[in-house]
C-alpha cells in the first residue's frame, strides 16, 4: 500500500510542478517580454517594471528565475491581477465559492446517476433501455455544454419563464436565511442541469463497460454453477468489483468537469471563476489567467491524491500489495 | 490467448472473436450488420461535410463575411437559417465554417495520434526505464486541467488556426499512448517479433516496421474520436471569443448568438446543432471502426 500511495502522491506533486513549469515557460516564450506579460501592459511604468524584475530576478539567469517563481507561488503569491489590480490569490477566493459549488452538485449527481443507469443498463446489456440510453450518452457526449445551456435557457427560461437564467442570487430580492438558499437552489437549476446532462455519460459509461466487464468473468460463471441466484451473484460479488474503476476514474474527472463549469458559468452569469475568466481573456488579464490554472492543477492533484487514498482504502487488493 | 488473438490479423480475428460468443448466430449477424450500418450512416455524414466544405463557395447562398442590411432577419426564402446581429446570412457561415471546425478537427487529432503512437509504442515496447517516465507523464497529461492550459497558450500566442490545432494535438495523445503502449507490450511477446529479433534486427526498425504497423487499429479508432473532441475543443475556445477572428467557426456563431439568444434563437441554435450532428458523426465511424477492427468488443457485447 505504501508504494502505490507513494506513487500517487508522486504523480499529483509533479504534476503541480510540470503545471508551474510550463506557466513559467509560458511567460518566457510568449511574444513580447515577461515584464509586459507580468504587468499586462505593452508599456508598463519604469517603477513597476523595476519592481517585476526585481520580484522575479529578471535580470538573472534562467534557474534563478525559476526559483523566485517557485518561491512566488509556495508563499501564496500568484501575481497582482491588472484589470483590478488586487492580488491574484485574492481574486480567487473570492470567487472560488460558486464555483465549487456549481462543481460539487455536478460530479455528485452525474457521479449518482451515471452510475446507477449504467450499472441498470449493464445488467439488461443489449435490451432497448440499454441501446436507449447508449444513444442518448452519446448525443449528450456530443453537445457542447455552452449550446445545450443556451437551449435550455431559451427552453425554460424565455419560453416556459419558469426559472431564472443569470446569477446566482436573485439581486432584486434580498433574501436572507432559509430564502436565500431557496433562491440559489433556484438558480442552480439550469446550469446543474446543464451539467450533469453533459458529464453523466461519461460515468455512464465506465460504470456500465466495467459491470459488463466483471460479469463475463469466470468466477460469476463459477458462482451461477453453484446455483446462486443472479441478484445475490451482483450484490454481493460483481457490485463491488465493478464500482472500483468509478471511483478511480472519479479521481481524474476533476479537469473535466472544471472545464465544463468554467463554461457554463459564462452561459449562466454564474459568479464564479469561469465568468471571471472571460474578462480576464478580453482584458489580457495574464497573471490572474495563469492563477486560476495552477489553482485549479493544485485542486486537481489534490483531489486525485485523496481518491486514490480512498481507493486503497476501499480496495483490499491494493491495500495489502 | 485472448490477447494473441487480438493482435492476430483482422479477418482471422473477426472469426475467433464470433466463435468464442455465446449468442445465437442470427444474434451475432444482427449485431455484425448493425456497427455496419452505424459506421454507414457515420460515414454518409461525413462524406456530406466534407463535399460541403470543399465546395463551400458553391453551396453557400451569400458571403459568409458581407455584412447585410437585414439584421437578425428569421429563417425565410431569402435567408435559409436567417441572418445573425451583423446582417451576415447564417446558413453560409456554416458551409463556410465546416472548412474550420474539420481541418482543426482532422489536424489536430493527426498530430496527437502520431505522438501517442510513437510515445505508446516506445514504451511499451522497450519497457523498462524509459516506460516508467513516459506512463508518469502519461498520468500527469490525463489529471492536468489541459483546457485550461490550451487556453492560456492561445490567449498568449495568439488565436491563430494553426495555433488551435497544434495545441490541441500536443494535449490529446494520452488516450492513443495508453492504446499503444498496452498494443505494443503485447506485440513485442509474439513469436514474429522475436523472431525478427532472432535475426537481428534492430529494435527501432521492428518498433516501425512490426509494432507500430500491427497494433494501429485501435489508435485508428480513437483517433476519429479524437476528431470530435478537438472540434468541441475548438468550439470551447470560440465561445470563450479565442477563435481564430479570421475565419468563420460553428463555436464563433453560437458565440455571437448569445446575446441574440431571445430575439435571434436561430443563431445559436443551427449552428450548435451541425456541431452536435459532426460530432456524432465522427463518433458513430469511431465506434463503428472500434467495433470492425477489435474483436473483443464485438465479442463481448
Amino acid at each position: 500500500m505504501g508504494s502505490y500511495i507513494g506513487r500517487r502522491i508522486l504523480t499529483g506533486t509533479l504534476t503541480i510542478i510540470l503545471a508551474i513549469i510550463f506557466s513559467f515557460l509560458l511567460i518566457h516564450l510568449a511574444p513580447g517580454n515577461p515584464v509586459s506579460i507580468l504587468s499586462g501592459r505593452d508599456n508598463p511604468s519604469p517603477e513597476m517594471e523595476a519592481a517585476l524584475i526585481a520580484k522575479y530576478g529578471l535580470d538573472q539567469s534562467v534557474f534563478v528565475q525559476l526559483g523566485s517563481y517557485l518561491k512566488n507561488i509556495v508563499q501564496g503569491d500568484l501575481g497582482q491581477s491588472i484589470s483590478n489590480n488586487r492580488p491574484v490569490v485574492e481574486m480567487i477566493a473570492e470567487r472560488i465559492g460558486p464555483t465549487l459549488l456549481l462543481s460539487l452538485t455536478t460530479a455528485i449527481l452525474s457521479l449518482l446517476i451515471g452510475t446507477a443507469l449504467g450499472i441498470y443498463c449493464a445488467r439488461s446489456a443489449g435490451s432497448k433501455l440499454d441501446s436507449a440510453l447508449n444513444g442518448i450518452s452519446y448525443l449528450f457526449d456530443a453537445m457542447p455544454g455552452f449550446w445545450l445551456g443556451m437551449m435550455l435557457i431559451l427552453l425554460f427560461a424565455s419560453g416556459l419563464k419558469l426559472l431564472p437564467t443569470a446569477g446566482m442570487v436573485d439581486l432584486r430580492a434580498d433574501y436572507t436565511g432559509f430564502a436565500h438558499y431557496l433562491d440559489v437552489l433556484k438558480h442552480l437549476i439550469l446550469p446543474g442541469l446543464t451539467l450533469t446532462l453533459i458529464s453523466t455519460p461519461y460515468f455512464f459509461r465506465i460504470a456500465r463497460s466495467s459491470v459488463i466487464q466483471v460479469m463475463s468473468e469466470d468466477f460469476v460463471n463459477t458462482l451461477r454453477a453453484t446455483g446462486m441466484k443472479e441478484s445475490r451473484i451482483f450484490n454481493k460479488y460483481v457490485f463491488k468489483n465493478a464500482i472500483l474503476p468509478t471511483v478511480t476514474v472519479f479521481g481524474i474527472t476533476l479537469a473535466y468537469i472544471f472545464t465544463g463549469v468554467a463554461i457554463i458559468e459564462i452561459v449562466f452569469s454564474w459568479p464564479g471563476m469561469g465568468s471571471f475568466m472571460l474578462k480576464a481573456i478580453s482584458s489580457r488579464d495574464y497573471p490572474l489567467l495563469m492563477g486560476i490554472y495552477l489553482i485549479l492543477s493544485v485542486s486537481v492533484a489534490v483531489n486525485m491524491i485523496i481518491v486514490d487514498l480512498l481507493y486503497a482504502f476501499i480496495d483490499p487488493r491494493i491495500r495489502y500489495k | 490467448m485472448e490477447k494473441v488473438q487480438n493482435m492476430q490479423n483482422v479477418k482471422n480475428v473477426q472469426n475467433t472473436g464470433n466463435a468464442r460468443s455465446s449468442r445465437s448466430p442470427f444474434k451475432r449477424m444482427l449485431h455484425h450488420i448493425r456497427s455496419i450500418y452505424q459506421l454507414k450512416i457515420g460515414v454518409t455524414i461525413l462524406a456530406a461535410l466534407v463535399i460541403v466544405a470543399i465546395f463551400a463557395p458553391l453551396i453557400a447562398t451569400h458571403d459568409p463575411y458581407l455584412l447585410g442590411d437585414e439584421l437578425t432577419a428569421p429563417p425565410s426564402g431569402a435567408h435559409l437559417l436567417g441572418t445573425d446581429g451583423l446582417g451576415r446570412d447564417i446558413f453560409s457561415m456554416i458551409v463556410y465554417g465546416a472548412r474550420t471546425s474539420l481541418l482543426i478537427g482532422v489536424i489536430a487529432a493527426l498530430i496527437s495520434g502520431v505522438i501517442g503512437t510513437l510515445l505508446g509504442g516506445i514504451a511499451g515496447f522497450y519497457r523498462g526505464r524509459i516506460d516508467k517516465v513516459l506512463t508518469e507523464v502519461n498520468n500527469i497529461f490525463l489529471i492536468m486541467p489541459t483546457f485550461f492550459l490550451i487556453l492560456l497558450v492561445i490567449a498568449l500566442f495568439g488565436s491563430s488556426m494553426f495555433n488551435v490545432m497544434l495545441i490541441i494535438g500536443l494535449t490529446s495523445w494520452v488516450g492513443n499512448a495508453r492504446l499503444m503502449r498496452a498494443q505494443a507490450m503485447s506485440l513485442r511477446e509474439r513469436t514474429f517479433v522475436l523472431s525478427s529479433t532472432a535475426i537481428g534486427e534492430s529494435r527501432s526498425k521492428i518498433l516501425f516496421k512490426h509494432i507500430i504497423p500491427n497494433g494501429i487499429f485501435p489508435i485508428i479508432a480513437n483517433t476519429t474520436m479524437n476528431i470530435s473532441g478537438a472540434i468541441l475543443t475548438e468550439a470551447g475556445l470560440s465561445f470563450l471569443g479565442l477563435g481564430d477572428p479570421n475565419v468563420v467557426s460553428w463555436g464563433q456563431i453560437v458565440f455571437n448568438g448569445r446575446s441574440y439568444l431571445t430575439s435571434g434563437w436561430w443563431i445559436s441554435t443551427f449552428s450548435g446543432l451541425t456541431i452536435v450532428i459532426t460530432v456524432l458523426a465522427f463518433y458513430l465511424v469511431g465506434d463503428g471502426l472500434n467495433r470492425v477492427l477489435s474483436p473483443k468488443l464485438r465479442a463481448n457485447y
